[in-house]
């Protein structure tokens, strides 16, 4: 690693060169135990980086979480538009013990049954036939 | 993780070494990472809400703070995030494998960076006293005014270079990561945090050494 390399990883992975990536560590490392220079340049770099670790910082309030999480309950939330949501949530609505809800489903299906059977439903063509025989019946009525 | 027995109290074996006993319907929040987290806020659930905030609100908050300086509207800022995140999770897409951490950091530094903008500039260090004319200043300077004087000179950095040295430096970003954090290539922001680091360097050897 020549002087131009080792300035530039000493910018950009700092001044602790056993914390620079695995490849190429072994080589800033030999490169720095045969170079006073580049001894003063890790130097310089990890005064700078002392003084900038000094930086002001002011910790966030302990109630940062739970502003955060009460704001998030007042806030409305967009509705989701899955059909899963919407079902778990309608049930949610309705609070009735699990029997209700057997007994209500056994119940819509039963209806489902009778309005789909074929066996109860009559045809078009017998229903017009059934009303022209109404309309023109001609035998007295009683 | 495998779970055995009924959800309410189920037994789970984790990594196949150790057991513990949960209660409610599913894992652990707190085992869960955050995009199985974020896939139950899409979902409505608060519970997951609470447990990112609880994780995660201190990390964006530092670099808010380090972009903005100024705890409240630090503050504001994260909150605004998160109540973001809330409100509409399905901005984070799952399908292009970013990791939530990152893509929130984006959320909040663009959110700092919009908040910026409409501020009012502070005065910059032309007005600050060389040390050079000021042979004593250093004697002057207490500890909280040299402080004051490195927000200073970081806020005059161009705000690419800020942000680069504020993700690598003080939030301990790897290049990588803080790349897809900017949408810049590797290259270009190791480029932004070489010239970050030469001018801050210049910046103080003048005014603070």
């Amino acid at each position: 690693m020549d002087t131009k390399q080792f300035k530039e990883n000493l910018l950009l992975y700092g001044a602790d060169v056993h914390r620079w990536p695995e490849e190429i560590r072994n080589a800033g490392l030999e490169a720095l135990e045969n170079s006073s220079e580049l001894r003063f340049l890790v130097n310089e770099e990890a005064r700078l980086e002392r003084i900038l670790k000094n930086r002001r910082y002011e910790e966030p309030s302990p109630h940062l979480e739970d502003r955060i999480i009460s704001a998030a309950l007042r806030l409305k939330k967009s509705p989701t538009l899955s059909l899963g949501t919407f079902l778990s949530e309608l049930l949610a609505e309705f609070k009735l013990p699990k029997p209700a809800w057997v007994a209500i489903s056994i119940l819509m299906i039963g209806f489902a049954i009778g309005f789909l059977d074929p066996m109860d439903s009559t045809p078009g063509e017998q229903e017009q036939i059934n009303l022209q025989a109404f309309l023109y019946y001609e035998e007295e009525i009683p | 993780m495998v779970y055995i027995g009924h959800p309410s109290v189920a037994l789970a074996i984790v990594g196949g070494d150790s057991w513990e006993i949960t209660t409610g319907m599913g894992p652990h929040l707190s085992h869960l990472e955050d995009e199985s987290l974020i896939l139950q806020i899409k979902e409505g659930k608060h519970q997951a809400f609470v447990e990112i905030v609880n994780r995660h609100a201190r990390r964006f908050y530092s670099i808010a703070y380090r972009l903005v300086f100024n705890k409240d509207e630090a503050e504001d800022i994260v909150q605004e995030a998160f109540l973001k995140l809330w409100d509409k999770p399905e901005l984070w897409d799952q399908s292009r494998h970013v990791k939530f951490t990152t893509w929130f950091y984006k959320v909040v530094t663009n959110l700092c960076i919009d908040h910026n903008k409409k501020k009012k500039p502070l005065p910059l260090s032309d007005n600050l006293p060389i040390r050079d004319e000021q042979p004593q200043q250093d004697a002057l300077l207490d500890h909280q005014q040299k402080q004051a004087l490195l927000d200073n000179l970081i806020q005059e950095l161009p705000e690419r270079q800020q942000l680069a040295i504020n993700l690598c430096f003080y939030e301990g970003l790897s290049n990588k990561e803080a790349a897809e954090v900017m949408g810049v290539k590797i290259k270009v922001l190791q480029s932004l945090i070489m010239r970050a680091k030469t001018a801050l360097k210049e910046k103080v050897k003048r005014y603070l050494d």
